[in-house]
């Protein structure tokens, strides 16, 4: 009877012993909003991968402060409603200490409210450049935003290639017209007025009449904003069929693995503003090298922004030695000069972490380094 | 006079895409009085059977698209026997709440098999197009043009020159009584499935070379097809043809000369004018009222 007792107490003891080590090895844990259906559950795929090895790679050393990294991720369906139902879910579980957000802008929009009511960080990719002007203090970016890259685009244009008759060609929605928005008022500062502007909505079959008045403009070169691959794709084609030989200068998706393997030879030569470039930094040769080790296949911006951004919540939480929103907050805009995959991040007032964009070109499906261009010497220029 | 040239050739190719798909929709709805929200997906499906078969099994592109077509025979006959005949004798309600259930399916269920990545399938015809004066020519347009106008004269015998053609027009205009006089009513339906969405995968096979296979690659097409259909009007064939190739013409001028931005917005503008002045459609059915 005794020895019932002491092994009944045995038990209890040490399931009670049990589950307080649990408790003290309990798992930070960090929302992640990506696409896993819909339209970009392509790109949804690298981002996932991004910031999953990240995830592994804190936890491999050892986690943040003696606790495992855990991430939960919901799928926004690639729409708005989808982002703000994936964020609630999330936000409604109380042991989420941080959020990764989309990487569209116009979905960053759809959630920021969101964001705000919650009120923890959220470390995101959506390149408008209000997103983080929009007085909510949790908003935190991991990519350089448009005004950077649009200045850099028309600077490296119209001084490096000498190319002073623009059209410009972009989706019309929140990504695409703010870009044009954003590079129109660049060039007039360069002294060049656009040849033609001209907005196509998504997932079209055909854009004959865009190619013709794009032709028809006498252009010489092409700016071009698409959201979805396959519109990118069409373009090119397209551009090419009619004659067009004005080379396209576009935003980092035109160098991503799905826009090249579609486009193929129609988008040799063309030129892209990018934020990560696999070979252009020992931290970015590193993360491309062992995401290839995990995945068997090359990363792009998708994946480098949502890896950097796991590491960087991860360090901030580290050095803030607490999940609490604001202290983790303190540490989000104390990180300054944390190299990441995608480049030198330095938070500002704001929220925005990179300063800087690199120039690369599609050479016969290879991707080049042409240079880097640093938001400070685009001001100078202003 | 060029410029219009190259446009009314882009109208058309888009338009024949509208008007292949749009056939599949008209031919169900009159079978079964439901709109088929899952008619894009037909041609979604033929081209993903060609992208395993060729891209991903290596098999050349004929017998691809032999197994392509076999495939959507198939598919025809298990959305026959999945999606409608279950319900058949519900009133159109679930039958299309059904339809647009198995949609979602069957993307997702590629979504969770093949992955989401789009693929480039190589064009029909080996060259790369050519130029008269200076329009461009794309061959895979001349293509698209070339099948849909050879099957709507096909269709076009069969249903009127053919005894099972006739069979099956009688079926859809009054069930019961074709049933009385004999007609196989579930086998007509069975056939008009297969054909619905072998005509699908037909559009499918020969758009993707143009705007590349993706899960959701038919969702914008079905959506322009319906609007085809209702401009065309459900009773006959050749409104599916003239509503299509007439809202790929709409489309393409009105982006050419009025606004890029609203092209997708002419359609539906269209769309709105007929239901309103012309609710029956350019052909209205050949009975006014359906049982």
């Amino acid at each position: 009877m005794n020895r019932l007792l002491y092994s009944i107490a045995g038990c209890l003891i040490g399931t009670a012993l049990a589950a307080s080590v649990a408790h003290a090895a309990d798992p930070i844990r960090i929302g992640m909003v990506a696409p896993s259906t819909g339209g970009a559950a392509e790109t949804g795929r690298y981002q996932i991968n991004g910031a999953k090895l990240a995830a592994k790679e804190i936890n491999d050393a050892g986690g943040v402060m003696g606790r495992p990294l855990e991430l939960v991720i919901e799928d926004d369906q690639t729409t708005n409603p989808g982002a703000v139902l994936a964020f609630n879910k999330l936000a409604s579980d109380s042991s989420v200490v941080a959020f990764l957000g989309p990487i569209r802008s116009t979905q960053v929009y759809a959630i920021e409210p969101s964001v705000r009511k919650v009120g923890k960080p959220m470390a995101f990719g959506g390149t408008d450049p209000k997103l983080t002007h929009l007085g909510d203090p949790w908003m935190f970016r991991f990519r350089p935003n448009d005004k950077i890259s649009t200045a850099a685009m028309a600077g490296f244009g119209v001084n490096d290639l000498g190319k002073k008759k623009w059209a410009i060609v972009y989706s019309t929605d929140a990504f695409g017209t703010s870009a044009k928005d954003l590079l129109v008022p660049a060039l007039k500062d360069l002294g060049v007025e656009p040849a033609t502007l001209q907005g196509f909505t998504s997932n079209s079959q055909d854009l004959t009449p865009v190619v013709l008045e794009i032709k028809q403009s006498g252009a010489d070169v092409i700016a071009s904003f698409a959201t979805v691959q396959t519109d990118q794709a069409i373009l090119a084609k397209q551009l090419r069929q009619f004659g067009v030989a004005a080379p396209v200068i576009g935003s980092a998706s035109l160098i991503s693995a799905t826009a090249m393997k579609l486009a193929g030879p129609d988008l040799y030569g063309s030129y892209a503003l990018t934020d990560f470039f696999g070979e252009e930094t020992d931290a970015a040769k590193a993360f491309s090298a062992s995401y290839e080790k995990a995945y068997g296949n090359q990363p792009d911006f998708f994946a480098s922004w949502s890896y950097d951004a796991v590491h960087v919540l991860a360090k901030a939480i580290g050095d803030a030695k607490s999940t609490e929103p604001d202290a983790i907050r303190q540490a989000l805009l104390a990180v300054k000069g944390y190299e990441g995959a995608e480049g030198t991040y330095d938070f500002d007032e704001n929220g925005d972490g990179l300063h800087a964009y690199s120039v690369v070109q599609n050479k016969d499906g290879k991707v080049v380094f042409v240079k880097r261009v640093e938001a400070a010497e685009i001001k100078a220029k202003d | 006079m060029d410029i219009i040239l190259q446009l009314t050739f882009a109208g058309i190719g888009v338009g024949s895409i509208y008007a292949l798909v749009a056939l599949g929709l008209v031919l169900i709805y009159r079978a079964t009085n439901v709109v088929n929200f899952a008619q894009g997906d037909f041609p979604m499906m033929g081209a993903f059977i060609l992208v395993v078969c060729l891209l991903s099994a290596g098999l050349p592109y004929w017998l691809s698209i032999l197994l392509s077509l076999a495939g959507m025979v198939v598919f025809g006959a298990a959305f026959n026997l999945g999606v409608y005949y279950p319900l058949r004798n519900r009133s159109y309600l679930p039958v299309l709440i059904s339809t647009l259930g198995a949609s979602i399916l069957v993307q997702n269920i590629i979504l969770a098999f093949y992955g989401p990545q789009p693929a480039n399938l190589p064009a029909l015809l080996p060259f790369r197009g050519f130029q008269i004066g200076s329009v461009f020519l794309d061959p895979q347009y001349i293509v698209i043009i070339g099948v849909s106008a050879l099957l709507v004269v096909l269709q076009y015998l069969f249903f009127e020159k053919t005894l099972l053609g006739k069979k099956l027009q009688a079926t859809s205009q009054d069930k019961e009584m074709a049933g009385l006089l004999g007609i196989p009513v579930k086998r007509m339906i069975m056939l008009t499935f297969v054909y619905s969405a072998l005509l699908g995968g037909i559009a499918g096979i020969l758009v993707a070379p143009i705007i590349y296979f993706s899960i959701t690659m038919g969702n914008a097409i079905a959506l322009k097809a319906f609007a085809a259909t209702i401009i065309g009007g459900f009773g006959d064939i050749r409104g599916a043809i003239i509503g299509g190739i007439g809202l790929g013409l709409i489309e393409t001028f009105g982006a050419a000369y009025i606004s890029v931005p609203y092209k997708d917005g002419f359609a539906f503008v269209v769309l709105f004018a007929f239901l309103m002045l012309l609710p029956q459609g350019i052909f209205g059915e050949k009975i006014a009222e359906k049982a």
